[in-house]
């Protein structure tokens, strides 16, 4: 017996040695319980409560005001008025509302009378599941206002009629696949350059490199670029099979459409050399690849979970990811004629992400082999 | 264009642990300089500062071009530096890798043709100029990392063992590159366990522990320590 325990227990030993004398997995082990329960406890909520909705009163009338009374004290919305149809497409287009709730004039005569009175609820349909929602709370909404308002029973109980911008029938592929370029380009460009300096420090041949006149931004643009075209035409193709094979209407620009990609890439590749250059290490850059590339993709960007139904601090902390200022660009672009003035926001976050993410790179690129 | 280095009490700490401790030698230039000494020493470490790739924990290291006192950083432009373990390319052939240093090292494409084709044909690697670099047997390869770094005619040449575990043969066509492109105007520093490489040196500097023992021909050590062999001075 003695001769099974003592091997076993000598294993296990040497494995609390390895455990101990590297950090990271300690701090996976330790601190991924901690992170996983935060995360899952206040992140990823399916009760929607905020939504922002625009509301449009042409009638001003008690019914109406007790519409949008049950609207915003459901907890449901976040009720802002507007004054103009411009102001209100401006508003969807860029993305910060979700909705528009239109209230004709004539809406409380027709309801006190018994007739059909109808306030009309456009919905932004580039997120399928979050305007499917929208709808049904806001049939609860109305048949609440009806009942607060004790009106006669009309032949036509609705009081709303729905209708989906940029995704009329609401086709979850049309949310899906112009999303899921971020989750390809973003995690394959982070992984493509967080291998190649790390590779060059485990075999050596960054001494060579480094001992010749070649000078950091040199070697960081260098390695940038192959990598880049890369993945600039892994751009285009999930782009050409997104029209091709699963018909996604392309309503913005082109151009547009390249400028995000451009951007978005060379941060996402230079965020990967960075990880190379402070890690220096194969394993542990796709460790970090993998966690810093492919979780926001799923988690922060608002592929699955949108950003407004997570608490504050989560949806500033989100902005930190490029993932969801391309993913926002990506779906903005596909699904709506929204030009650079309605998405100047998220180019603005994606050009500040890039930037920050090659100087970085430079900077902390080593010109020497100190420990 | 030649290149001399003077060290002056230099030291070199890892966590506290000195690896150099107030190490002062003279490399003159045009000439071939030894360092010697057990495993541990600070050989490498040695090379790494004066080549830049490490930085001292104190001391100066000072250079003169020319018999001019210049700056670290231009002296250091015109120094070549094979690692002990000079890691290449496996997948670039040792063609793609003359011209990848060819570029790092700014050579012009008239001058790249003319140095590449004499380091070829003075290490008769013309045939396998296409073979990639994971092929090439233990000898070659090193051969080839040492072609990397003459293409660009260094006047100060850091080599950090660069025969080590290579057969008799290819350590003596090693040398024999080093000599052929050396010229008389090279300053080299080599670090070496070969005590008959060590021999050859114009000046040997001994260090142990981190400390310099001993520099000089090896001709004059050899006399003040009355032996036969250079080898013999360390039994």
């Amino acid at each position: 017996m003695k001769t099974i325990i003592r091997p076993i227990l000598s294993i296990a030993s040497k494995e609390t040695k390895h455990i101990r004398r590297d950090p990271f997995t300690l701090a996976v082990a330790l601190l991924l319980p901690l992170l996983f329960v935060w995360f899952f406890g206040f992140v990823i909520n399916l009760d929607y409560h905020n939504i922002p909705l625009l509301v449009r009163d042409n009638d001003q009338s008690r019914s109406s005001r007790e519409l949008l009374m049950q609207a915003g004290a459901a907890g449901y919305f976040d009720v802002v008025a507007v004054h103009s149809p411009a102001e209100a497409e401006k508003a969807l287009q860029k993305n910060s509302m979700k909705g528009l709730l239109i209230i004709p004039p004539g809406f409380h005569d027709n309801l006190t009378r018994g007739d059909v009175a109808r306030a009309q609820l456009l919905v932004d349909g580039s997120d399928n599941t979050l305007a499917a929602l929208m709808n049904m709370y806001m049939q609860g909404i109305s048949a609440a206002a009806q009942q607060a308002l004790a009106v006669p029973r009309a032949s036509e109980p609705n009081m709303i009629r729905t209708r989906y911008l940029f995704n009329p029938e609401l086709n979850s592929r049309w949310f899906i696949v112009p999303a899921l370029s971020t989750v390809i380009i973003g995690f394959l460009a982070i992984i493509l350059t967080a291998l190649t300096v790390a590779r060059e420090w485990e075999n050596g041949s960054m001494e060579l490199l480094l001992s010749t006149p070649v000078r950091p931004f040199e070697i960081v643009l260098g390695k940038l670029l192959p990598y880049f075209a890369l993945s600039f035409f892994d751009a285009l193709l999930v782009f050409a099979l997104a029209l091709i094979v699963f018909h996604i209407p392309f309503m913005g620009s082109f151009l547009l459409y390249l400028l995000a990609c451009t951007l978005f890439i060379i941060g996402s590749l230079a965020l990967g050399l960075l990880i190379s250059v402070l890690t220096r290490q194969q394993q542990a850059a796709i460790q970090f690849g993998f966690a810093i590339g492919l979780l926001p993709s799923f988690m922060f960007s608002g592929f699955i979970f949108p950003i407004e139904n997570m608490p504050l601090f989560f949806r500033w902390f989100t902005g930190l990811f490029p993932q969801r200022w391309f993913l926002s660009l990506s779906r903005s672009l596909f699904l709506t004629e929204a030009g650079f003035k309605e998405l100047a926001g998220p180019f603005a976050a994606l050009f500040i992400f890039m930037f920050v993410m090659v100087a970085l790179a430079v900077k902390k690129f080593k010109t020497d082999v100190e420990p | 264009m030649s290149v001399s280095v003077r060290t002056e009490n230099l030291c070199k700490n890892f966590n506290h642990v000195p690896a150099l401790s107030g190490v002062s030698a003279a490399f003159d230039a045009g000439q071939v300089h030894g360092i010697i000494g057990p495993n541990g020493a600070g050989k490498t470490t040695l090379l790494r500062l004066i080549k830049g790739l490490l930085h001292p924990t104190s001391g100066d290291i000072s250079f003169t071009l020319s018999g001019r006192a210049c700056p670290a950083e231009q002296a250091r432009r015109q120094t070549g530096y094979f690692p002990q373990e000079p890691s290449l390319y496996p997948d670039l052939s040792v063609w793609e890798h003359l011209e990848f240093f060819r570029d790092l090292y700014n050579v012009p494409a008239v001058e790249f043709q003319r140095r590449a084709q004499h380091l070829l044909n003075a290490t008769e690697m013309i045939p396998f100029k296409d073979r990639p670099a994971g092929k090439l047997s233990g000898g070659m390869y090193k051969k080839l990392g040492l072609m990397c770094v003459l293409l660009n005619r260094p006047a100060l040449l850091l080599l950090d063992e660069p025969t080590i575990g290579v057969d008799p043969v290819s350590r003596q066509e090693l040398w024999d590159l080093v000599y052929q492109v050396a010229g008389p105007e090279m300053t080299v520093i080599l670090t070496t366990s070969y005590m008959d490489e060590a021999e050859r040196c114009a000046k040997v500097h001994i260090l142990q522990d981190g400390r310099l023992l001993e520099s000089g021909a090896p001709g004059q050590i050899m006399q003040e320590r009355r032996v036969k062999h250079f080898a013999d001075l360390f039994v």
